[in-house]
């Protein structure tokens, strides 16, 4: 798994209660659908909150999206 | 069950703030593991050593080194700018964890604070410091000292024992053992200045300074000896601070070159005055107090203030009166650091119109509104004055909010 931290473009469902979806995201001018998130939790390094999804691709790859909240950006952390 | 005191300390705070920060932007490198230091931009003439790695203390770096300094004593050492917005987010936020441990939190500086709790026995106060330590390790990614005692002194004392990633205890039928046998300069508010005059006394380490003569150290030290006495033997009569509301606001910066002429000075001031009064702006605040400081290249220090006869949150108010200000006071010389504060603060929800005030000033606080608003939405540098439109000045200028966290304060 590579880190990359790259900002992205991100569609997602932002639910009433507070819940943030993932669908999907551009990589390399290609859409690339979340099929599944397995985990997801807040980090807060040094005070910096990321709401980090840990995503699987093709049922075996696994790569993380990053939500942080200051900035209002979504990252592509891992692949 | 007594009051226990406890300080909390990061180590090496802008360095470890910054090594987090890195990680969690996904750099592989980590700046703890290396030689390396945290340190001002050197052309611009803030190039000092904020911070060092425990690797760069090896080779005997000290904080307030100059890089050039630093770079003789490692050559290999890795230098990386300051990021103050990390800073200041990293220590609000480890404030409001720390809130959620005891209400009872007095800010001593940016990386340093005490916690009070009330009837807690020490045992239950060793597990609770270690837990804290780890929550904090867990959650933000650094590492902090915690020192426990009775008193804040203590407090410091302890977290100063061993570092990094430690608790520590210090109470006060542990000094004789614990901080007796320190060196005398390893206690608070024993300086560079008066350790020579301790050893000559014969006094080298904190026990023989509680056990010399008082009379002696009192007529010597005077009122700093009866102090540093007191500390030497554990004794702390400082009460625990609560949080006060802000009492100033102010903006300092060294600057890039000497400013020789008064038409520079204006613009700088106006850059420090825009940073300021925004600030005020955004702590709902307005002052009546506006002040200068200057520092020449001989580092001779000046510094004025003024009182109004009103209120005011305006840019262009705040900055004619500091102007007007440094004219009657700057001695000509060349300036290297300029600084703009206003204090005597009130909240600036009522406000008593003022023959005094300019004629413009209405129409100018409706202009600062929408000059607030438009930084806000689309960022610093979107409208500027046009002074600055074709020059190397920066438009806003102040990056570390100087009265926010007081730095290491000679109060306990």
């Amino acid at each position: 798994m590579k880190i990359l931290n790259q900002p992205i473009k991100v569609m997602a469902i932002f639910y009433p209660d507070g819940k943030i979806q993932p669908v999907k995201f551009r990589l390399d001018e290609k859409a690339v659908i979340v099929e599944k998130i397995i985990k997801s939790y807040e980090e807060k390094i040094v005070g910096n909150k990321r709401v980090v999804f840990v995503c699987i691709h093709n049922g075996k790859d696994i790569y993380e999206l990053k939500y942080e909240i200051d900035s209002k950006t979504w990252f592509l952390f891992k692949k | 069950m007594s009051n226990i005191i406890m300080h909390v300390d990061v180590n090496s705070a802008f360095l470890s703030w910054t090594a987090a920060y890195e990680q969690q932007m996904g750099l592989e490198r980590d700046i703890r593991e290396v030689a390396s230091v945290i340190g001002g931009n050197e052309e611009n003439r803030h190039g000092i050593v904020l911070a060092k790695s425990m690797k760069a203390k090896k080779y005997g770096i000290k904080t307030g080194n100059s890089l050039m300094e630093a770079r003789l004593m490692c050559p290999n050492l890795l230098v990386v700018p300051p990021n103050y917005q990390v800073y200041v987010r990293a220590s609000k936020s480890l404030y409001e964890l720390l809130n959620t441990f005891s209400p009872d939190i007095e800010v001593f500086s940016i990386d340093e604070c005490f916690i009070r709790f009330m009837d807690l026995n020490k045992e239950k106060a060793i597990e609770l410091a270690y837990s804290i330590k780890e929550q904090i390790k867990q959650v933000f990614g650094y590492t902090v000292n915690i020192g426990i005692s009775t008193n804040k002194l203590l407090a410091k004392m302890a977290g100063d024992f061993e570092k990094p990633d430690k608790c520590h205890t210090c109470f006060p039928e542990e000094i004789k053992e614990k901080m007796w046998i320190l060196p005398v300069e390893n206690l608070f508010m024993v300086g560079r200045r008066t350790q020579p005059k301790l050893n000559k006394l014969g006094i080298y380490t904190i026990g023989d300074l509680a056990n010399a003569d008082f009379n002696l150290i009192s007529t010597l030290l005077k009122s700093h000896g009866r102090l540093i006495y007191a500390y030497a033997n554990g004794h702390d009569a400082s009460t625990f601070k609560p949080p006060t509301p802000i009492k100033s606001v102010g903006n300092s910066s060294t600057l890039k070159f000497n400013v020789e002429d008064i038409e520079t000075a204006h613009v700088i001031i106006l850059s420090l005055v825009e940073m300021t009064a925004w600030r005020l702006r955004e702590a709902k605040m307005m002052c009546s107090v506006v002040s200068i400081s200057i520092k020449d290249s001989s580092f001779g220090y000046i510094s004025r203030q003024k009182k109004l006869q009103y209120f005011t949150d305006c840019t262009q108010d705040i900055y004619k009166n500091i102007c007007s200000l440094f004219d009657k006071v700057w001695d000509k010389n060349p300036i290297r650091q300029l600084g703009v504060s206003v204090s005597d603060l009130d909240e600036a929800k009522f406000q008593q119109l003022s023959i005094f005030k300019d004629r413009n000033s209405l129409n100018n606080e409706k202009l600062d509104k929408v000059i607030d608003k438009i930084r806000e939405k689309y960022g610093d540098a979107a409208i500027i004055r046009g002074v600055f439109a074709n020059s190397d000045l920066e438009p806003l200028l102040g990056g570390y909010p100087d009265d926010e966290y007081p730095g290491m304060s000679s109060i306990l």
